[in-house]
């Protein structure tokens, strides 16, 4: 077999981003694409779907070097053609033409239809004379469905359907091999839209043309792409044959992409379905590998349990010497202390398949701030709950990330909002571990990891023995996340005293901060 | 039960000749999202236009009645009309950005309606606002308050528009297109909210859109256009049923499904258009 026409190998992307950064020095750079790697064999079509701020735009404009790669791979008929200079470009351009979303500003308005298809068959040195490019205009026109008639109107005379004939008239003039077209339907009726999807069809097995089609539709992918990529934050999360992707997603986030697009069909649940607040993922444990640290008691053992019944495909059960086998077999246990990061690197090898991180390690000294002869409490505290919590994250996002995305889970304290001063070591350690949460969620949010924060109140284990009630049960805490992970909560307030304190916070602070200070 | 909203035989024409809206009638009872649907040109938004009273210049009422519970609104003299609008008559825009003024604050934008239109005071306004910030679903709604349009997303501007339509408790939405600008995972959620809202204070809802997906996931009843004229109008179920007629079950099998593989898509057959257009034609001539 050939190689493929278009191949794409790590490509990477950086660009300045413009909203930030002051009015003097350069603005900061950001990742635009994140390791992107594809094959398109000649003849076929590629979709690529995604949100708006995927990458998939941008990555259409690396392929045709409209944007300069940081890193990486363009193959284009065997040729690297990542670092070519414009010259020597402009050999390949007739053979890669792009379509853009608006064919309204891309058409000079004082140009004669014709004229403007003719353009880059003159510009790109097809065709020597103008009348021989006018020619092969025509032709085009015909092609597009347009008839060549229309060489001798002005864009400003034609429906939005006929300036996107045009736009596609024009970029298959030079008889290019490799087409990418970007949202080229999205502003068109349905009736217009399906014409120029069967315009396109025709026009890739005539010419026997590669595509690259870029677009926001699942639907309308679904029309044109024989493979298709779902982009999320400058990466791919999945890629396959359209239909298998469609009919069988594999990644979380492509599944809520495919259960968001409303099917023409009376479907009475589906508004209802899958309810989420917006900025953070849901997340389904249903299929995910799981990491839970501390499993050796409390909430931590309770999670495996739970995680099995919530159809986790597997769960690594870690624990300090590595002792939390299960009779299920699909719990695995993992020797783990989270204060050494010998261990850490260690887990992040073997448990390279991990997709959600529950970060519930923790420990407590009871130990007030001052008057307290613990005083290593605030120390062990911070090293176990805090540098813990951030060492396994900073280990386990790119895992996950390159798992395709997933969630870490974080496990703080309602006392990470207000200090019970009778425990004032631990609620700074929680607040700490609590401001770092965010702090991730906010740097993983285009990554394709959600971050969900746990602020339990007391809960009944041994640790909180002198705790006063009311507890909630490790059971109904651990019910609780994993409802609010598939509900999209970033923040996580499980049990009556986690939301009443919650409450008391936003409706009277102070009157909080008193009644905690009362406990000393 | 008296509808809300009652058209009969609206007929919107340019004023250089010709019509936009030729003779259109529908109703939309309270607790009721009523789909307005068709393609460009098909008068859908002019009828929305038209019940706002914001018809561009080039294009006048012509005929017709828009009866808005007790009142004509066509013939309403504009003072009284422009206390309707906002307080009785709400609109959710198309694009979110442009619903808000880039200049002022949310806060601003928010209270303006509730101070001037609902003669609220300063301290009054800002809790209320707070509490719709609380209904559409926004978090930390205090620091929303204070910021600017541009500094927040598409989904979280169109959850402050729905908020502003909501906040004088109006009988009546006109929500055009409220969800064409946005991602679609944020459509879903911006159709979720707009049913709530639209369920718990029992608004009567004009929903404007191309989108024959998004009609068939909020709209009750639907009324169907093409040039101006009214093709098709009944329950969801009818319209999205084999009894529909042919222009609509035309409009279904071209729009593109992931479900399904390409040889299921069929543009709109050129002779169904035409067939409307003469209908179209004919009016014109009958109706000069």
């Amino acid at each position: 077999m050939s190689a493929p026409l278009l191949q794409v190998r790590d490509l990477t992307l950086s660009l300045p981003d413009r909203s930030r950064g002051g009015m003097f020095g350069k603005p900061p750079m950001v990742d635009i694409l994140r390791g992107i790697s594809l094959d398109l064999p000649a003849g076929q079509s590629l979709g690529i779907v995604g949100e708006s701020g995927s990458g998939k735009t941008s990555l259409g404009r690396a392929i045709v070097r409209l944007y300069q790669p940081t890193s990486g791979q363009i193959l284009f008929d065997g040729t690297d053609i990542t670092n070519l200079d414009e010259a020597a470009m402009r050999a390949h351009r007739k053979n890669m033409q792009m379509i853009f979303q608006d064919p309204q500003s891309s058409l000079n308005p004082r140009r004669r239809i014709g004229e403007i298809v003719a353009q880059p068959v003159l510009a790109l040195g097809v065709e020597q004379d103008r009348r021989a490019a006018l020619k092969r205009a025509d032709l085009a026109l015909d092609r597009a469905g347009l008839g060549h008639a229309f060489a001798r109107r002005y864009p400003h005379e034609l429906s939005g359907g006929q300036r996107q004939r045009v736009g596609i008239a024009r970029a298959i003039a030079t008889e290019p091999r490799l087409i990418v077209a970007d949202e080229i339907v999205s502003g068109l009726d349905v009736s217009t839209q399906a014409q120029i999807l069967a315009l396109l069809n025709g026009l890739k097995q005539d010419m026997g043309l590669s595509l690259v089609f870029i677009s926001h539709d699942l639907s309308v992918v679904r029309v044109l792409a024989d493979r298709v990529m779902v982009m999320l934050g400058g990466r791919v999360v999945e890629e396959g044959h359209t239909a298998d992707v469609f009919q069988g997603p594999r990644h979380a986030y492509t599944r809520q992409l495919i259960d968001a697009v409303p099917l023409p069909v009376i479907e009475p649940d589906w508004l209802d379905s899958q309810p989420g607040t917006e900025g953070t993922r849901m997340v389904d444990i249903k299929g995910q590998t799981v990491l839970v640290t501390g499993t050796s008691r409390g909430i931590g053992k309770v999670f495996v349990d739970a995680l099995l019944a919530a159809g986790a495909a597997k769960v690594y059960a870690a624990t300090r010497n590595g002792d939390g086998a299960h009779d299920d077999d699909r719990v695995v246990p993992v020797k783990l202390d989270v204060t050494s990061a010998a261990d850490i690197v260690a887990a992040a090898g073997t448990c390279a398949d991990t997709t959600v991180l529950i970060n519930n390690a923790g420990i407590n000294f009871n130990s007030k701030l001052l008057d307290t002869d613990q005083t290593d409490a605030a120390s062990a505290e911070m090293t176990t709950n805090y540098l813990g919590t951030l060492n396994m994250c900073r280990a386990f996002a790119p895992v996950i990330e390159s798992n395709g995305g997933g969630a870490i889970v974080n496990m703080a304290s309602i006392l990470a909002r207000v200090s019970l001063p009778l425990m004032g070591s631990l609620c700074a350690s929680k607040a700490a571990v609590y401001s770092m949460t965010q702090g991730i969620r906010a740097e993983l949010a285009a990554r394709g990891v959600a971050v969900f924060a746990v602020l339990p109140g007391a809960v009944d284990t041994d640790m909180t023995r002198d705790f006063p009630p009311p507890k909630a049960t490790p059971a109904d805490i651990v019910a609780e996340v994993l409802a609010g992970m598939k509900a999209g909560e970033a923040d996580i307030y499980p049990g009556d005293m986690a939301k009443g304190v919650s409450g008391g916070l936003a409706a009277d602070r102070p009157a909080v901060i008193a009644e905690m200070a009362g406990y000393v | 039960m008296s509808p809300i909203l009652d058209i009969r035989d609206l007929r919107v024409s340019l004023r250089r000749g010709g019509h936009l809206v030729r003779d259109v009638s529908l109703s939309v009872d309270a607790g009721e999202v009523h789909g307005l649907v068709g393609e460009s040109g098909a008068g859908k938004t002019m009828i929305a236009k038209a019940v706002l009273g914001i018809l561009p210049d080039a294009a006048r009422i012509t005929g017709g009645v828009v009866r808005f519970r007790d009142d004509d609104l066509l013939q309403l003299p504009p003072k009284r009309l422009r206390s309707l609008l906002g307080r009785e008559i709400a609109l959710i825009p198309q694009d979110p950005l442009t619903g808000l003024n880039p200049a002022r604050r949310i806060s601003a934008q928010m209270t303006d309606m509730l101070r001037h239109h609902l003669g609220q005071s300063r301290g009054d306004a800002r809790a209320n606002a707070l509490r719709l910030l609380q209904e559409v679903q926004i978090r930390d709604p205090e620091q929303v308050l204070d910021r600017y349009p541009h500094e927040l997303s598409g989904g979280m501007r169109q959850r402050v528009l729905i908020a502003i339509a909501f906040s004088a408790e109006p009988s009546l939405i006109v929500a055009d297109e409220p969800t064409t600008a946005l991602d679609v995972t944020v459509q879903k959620q911006i159709l979720r909210l707009i049913r709530q809202m639209q369920e718990r204070h029992g608004t009567a809802v004009l929903f404007v859109t191309h989108d024959l997906g998004v009609v068939a996931k909020i709209c009750h009843r639907v009324t169907v256009l093409h040039t101006g004229q009214v093709v098709e109008q009944g329950g969801i179920a009818d319209i999205m049923s084999a009894r529909a007629t042919p222009f609509t079950r035309a409009l279904m099998d071209a729009t593109p499904r992931y479900d399904q593989p390409a040889d299921a898509l069929h543009p709109v057959p050129e002779h169904i258009h035409q067939e409307l257009r003469a209908t179209a034609r004919r009016f014109d001539e009958a109706n000069p």
